[in-house]
């Protein structure tokens, strides 16, 4: 029976896409509800409170849901002077550029939605359409706080796709491939001077050699991703104590709940992508062996990701905006810029 | 249409086309906004990112106590200015009853000099927690909010535990304190002392206090991001803070060592071992760096206070209908914010002639817009923050 | 230690020496008077020596730091309060408080103005924290600082009518509306006699500082 539909699926692209576009589809909600609520749970610990403690009985784990359906229900206000059509599609482009991302991954060997030959390139494209979405929102709001938001985020997006453009290019000189399966691939195969690590044995593979290889790669683009998904250090566009919102500011009911599960699940293809670059992937000891540990893996390195999000969001400050580009044109570009180099020298050494 | 006419025309015509024109945009931060601790309302003229021009509009929270204290009597006075600054609101009392004893030549028991002493010293924690709250908040730090609200708690229910009241106690009376201070039902009749167990309650959350203040040096004092948005921001020069009557931690934090407490004797600090906190340039982190100080200091006079403290009366003898003597007199008090000081004009009645209140928050923040000048948006937040004004002791 | 009601004599050491400053300042001023009433420095100027007394008292006697402008209108026609116990001069005296920030000095200079059409010079020139005060006093009192560069209204909205710390305007709030304390509140022990004797239940019903001869304003 599970054969013939497996059969069945294989045999018919347009049944398998469709197929795949609905668990995508229903992956985004789950993804963004499970990170925000584990945001709301762990910044309750940090801050010796107890968090959503009666929704759902148990641990208040039907919070999201419910205030989802609240959103749901609200009224939709838009400006009387706001640029109304405009205004209405900056969530809906903020949303795309999500589901766009969650094409790409590769949660197991082959486990992608599609698998690009030029994945990370795509990535890298894609996800700079969300801050188009922002600044859309920033400027139709006719709002001056949504307008600075709405700047900010498009300064910010100019500040840091480059160092994490610089980031990737080290990893992709090493793996010598775009296509995100490739490069975990690359990973498994990887070999130092002849030495191929544990190789085929099931202990293979318990720690990226990227990870150590491209540490500072891996450093700047976690810090780019920081930035290009405005989560404290970097949350300038939003900035609650300056900027009331920023973007969000005229924002409300289910357009609101738009950005809001956009910005949770950006964090979990954020983590997604930087998990396959830099950690392996879905590549882990025994993996090989029992295929199914594959997605596990994967998502455990993405909530360890998160929780780093998580943690750097009720712990730091925020950084003033021209401290933010000072960091990234002074620091991080050179840095990154430095990093290709010592790759490509590494690389035709190795 | 001369040549030379002509030839300007265009010349200006060429040079309007080259200066691209870039009016300055209107920035109404308030009177409803995130950090403005009420109704502050700051109109700022922006050019991008940069400010240029600021105008604070204040008076949203005008309550005229100055006027309604001419028909009111000196005990129902001591209501009203509990609400001025109501961070702290014991502190105010103590300059308005400093000067009312004054006038009416009253001495006050040792031990009531004592517990406002300790209770003066409990409103400056809990004023400086606030600030410990709400700064990092500012700057976009949510947690130190959690660490500093919990100790302020504690603070607020041993306030509590004595006087009945977390934040306006209304607790002083002219000639002393309320007597049956903190007494249960029970003891109603006979007890008229501090409750059961406060002294040791209050070491024990000096302790803890004094912990949580190392807390904060490791959480927020050493966090580099904190430091790079306060160090070197509003930079307020010793002389230009006593141009605008800037007092208090805000005046300390640009260097000058001085402090009310040491200088005049409305309250037993004599007899209690503290120091005085300077910062050194005067920038936002200094304001910060004096008050967390400040914070210790208070710990350590309340220790010393609940050690010392004398038995005896709680009130002087007074008169049951007070009246004071013709006279006048300022009394001024180092309070959480800075000088608080009432000037009372009586003329024999029960009530002042005028009642001029010089509250602290208003001439802190009228300095602001000179550090406002050419800074950035966000620094507009990390400059007024770090002056931690109370509306209502701005507006009074 | 304790406070000590300094209008006796000044008879202890730091009465003594608080006079000898007093007189001191008065001195470097040219005041025309002095006092140290209840530990209270106060110097009294001419209104035309008001800016110069306050710029030799911040540059050569080290009152820098600038505490408080304010003034106080006294009348013996007042809708508001007590009248003064005295006859008075009908004036505005207005009261700026320097002092320095070593010794913990306070210095009150005041100068009388006429109540019709009081007009000051400025202090911002030497005080620039001044601005605000005056800027208080101005709609409270209605005295023109001459020479302030914006003499706005401060806390009232500037369609504002009247001056409302004058002792001539009465608390409307209070007669608009009954009085918020008469149900739960004694009245003052002394007012309540002096009312039962005069025109009993109007008067009691009245909150207390509003004029009895005219009520219905």
């Amino acid at each position: 029976m599970i054969d013939s539909v497996v059969e069945f699926l294989q045999g018919n692209f347009w049944a398998l896409t469709a197929l795949k576009l609905v668990a995508i589809l229903g992956l985004i909600p789950v993804s963004g509800l499970a990170i925000g609520f584990a945001e709301l749970k762990l910044s309750a610990k940090m801050q010796n409170r107890v968090g959503p403690y009666f929704a759902g009985g148990r641990w208040g784990w039907a919070q999201l849901l419910a205030d989802g359906i609240k959103f749901i229900q609200k009224e939709d206000i838009i400006p009387a002077d706001a640029d109304r059509p405009v205004f209405r599609w900056a969530p809906a482009l903020v949303m795309v550029s999500t589901v766009g991302l969650f094409v790409v991954i590769p949660f197991w060997d082959g486990g992608a939605v599609a698998d690009l030959s030029i994945g990370i390139f795509y990535v890298l494209a894609i996800s700079s359409i969300s801050t188009i979405g922002i600044l859309m929102a920033g400027w139709s709001s006719a709002n001056k706080y949504s307008l600075m938001g709405g700047l900010r985020a498009a300064g910010q997006l100019i500040a840091y796709e480059l160092p994490m453009v610089l980031a990737v290019i080290g990893v992709v000189i090493m793996a010598g491939t775009m296509s995100l399966s490739g490069i975990i691939k690359a990973q498994a195969d990887f070999s130092l001077f002849g030495w191929s690590g544990f190789g085929d044995q099931p202990i293979a593979n318990f720690i990226s050699p990227f990870f150590i290889l491209q540490f500072v790669g891996f450093l700047i683009f976690f810090i780019s991703a920081l930035a290009e998904l405005s989560r404290i250090p970097f949350d300038m566009p939003i900035a609650e104590s300056e900027l009331v919102t920023g973007y969000l500011t005229e924002y409300s009911g289910f357009r609101f709940l738009f950005f809001f599960l956009a910005e949770f699940a950006n964090m979990f293809t954020m983590s997604a992508i930087a998990a396959t670059l830099f950690l392996g992937g879905y590549l882990g000891p025994f993996v090989n062996v029992v295929p199914w540990l594959g997605p596990l893996y994967l998502v455990t390195k993405i909530g360890v990701l998160c929780f780093l999000m998580i943690w750097f969001r009720w712990t730091f400050p925020r950084f003033r905006e021209d401290q933010l580009q000072s960091v990234a044109w002074k620091v991080l570009v050179p840095l990154g810029l430095a990093n290709i180099v010592v790759t490509a020298i590494f690389k035709v050494v190795m | 249409m001369t040549l030379e006419q002509d030839a300007l025309k265009h010349f200006s015509e060429v040079s309007v086309a080259l200066e691209l024109q870039t009016p300055d945009m209107t920035l109404n931060i308030g009177p409803q906004h995130p950090s403005t601790h009420g109704v502050l309302r700051i109109v700022a003229q922006v050019d991008g990112e940069r400010v240029t021009d600021v105008k604070p509009v204040i008076g949203y929270m005008h309550r005229g106590y100055e006027k309604i204290a001419e028909v009111r009597t000196y005990p129902q006075i001591t209501a009203l200015v509990n609400r001025i600054d109501w961070v702290s609101g014991f502190a105010n009392e103590i300059p308005f009853m400093a000067a009312t004893e004054k006038l009416m030549g009253i001495e006050v028991p040792e031990r009531a000099r004592y517990i406002r002493m300790i209770l003066t010293e409990m409103a400056r924690i809990s004023s400086h927690l606030m600030f410990m709250a709400s700064y990092p908040l500012e700057l976009g730090a949510t947690t130190p909010l959690m660490f500093a609200l919990r100790e302020r708690e504690r603070i607020l229910d041993l306030i509590e535990s004595v006087t009945g009241g977390r934040f306006h106690p209304n607790f002083n009376r002219i000639g002393g304190v309320k007597p049956n201070a903190g007494a249960g039902p029970s003891q109603k009749k006979t007890v008229q002392d501090l409750p059961k167990g406060f002294l040791q309650a209050t070491r024990d959350a000096m302790d803890e206090l004094l912990s949580t203040c190392d807390q904060f040096d490791e959480l927020v004092t050493g966090n580099e991001i904190f430091l790079a948005r306060c160090k070197g921001v509003g930079i307020m020069p010793a002389a230009l803070a006593a141009d605008f009557g800037v007092s208090g931690p805000n005046l300390r934090a640009s260097g000058v060592a001085f402090d009310l407490r040491t200088h005049t004797d409305y309250l037993p600090y004599d007899q209690v071992n503290f120091e005085v906190v300077t910062g050194t340039v005067g920038d936002s982190f200094d304001r910060w760096q004096v008050r967390l100080e400040e914070i210790r200091q208070a710990a350590y006079i309340v220790q010393q206070a609940v050690d010392q403290i004398p038995s005896g009366p709680l009130q002087a003898k007074v008169p049951k209908v007070i009246k004071v003597p013709k006279g006048e007199v300022y009394v001024r008090a180092e309070n959480p914010k800075g000088e608080m000081g009432y000037y009372i004009v009586s003329e024999g009645g029960q009530g002042p002639y005028r009642l001029k209140i010089r509250s602290a928050s208003y001439s802190n923040i009228s300095v602001i817009p000179q550090l406002l000048e050419g800074v950035l948006v966000p620094d507009i937040i990390a400059i007024m923050g770090s002056f931690d004004f109370v509306l209502g002791d701005v507006d009074r | 230690m304790t406070t000590s009601p300094s209008d006796l004599p000044a008879t202890d050491e730091a009465s003594v020496e608080l006079d000898a400053y007093a007189a001191a300042v008065a001195d470097a001023v040219g005041a025309l008077s002095w006092s140290t009433n209840f530990a209270t420095v106060k110097v009294g100027v001419a209104p035309d020596a008001w800016v110069k007394s306050l710029r030799t008292a911040k540059t050569d006697l080290g009152l820098i730091f600038f505490s408080f402008l304010s003034a106080v209108h006294w009348t013996n026609k007042v809708e508001v309060g007590d009248p003064p116990a005295e006859t008075v001069d009908e004036r505005l005296e207005v009261l700026a408080a320097v002092g320095d920030l070593t010794e913990g000095r306070l210095v009150h200079f005041s100068t009388d103005l006429p109540i019709d059409g009081a007009a000051l010079a400025t202090l911002t020139g030497v005080y620039a924290g001044a601005n605000w005060h005056e800027r208080e006093a101005a709609e409270m009192f209605d005295i023109d600082f001459v020479g302030h560069p914006q003499l706005e209204k401060l806390y009232l909205p500037s369609e504002f009518e009247g001056h409302p710390l004058r002792k001539s305007f009465p608390l409307l709030s209070r007669e608009v509306k009954p009085w918020p304390g008469m149900v739960d509140v004694e009245g003052m022990p002394d007012s309540a006699e002096a009312s039962e004797e005069s025109d009993g239940a109007d008067a009691e019903t009245l909150p207390s500082g509003v004029s009895t001869e005219n009520p219905g304003r």
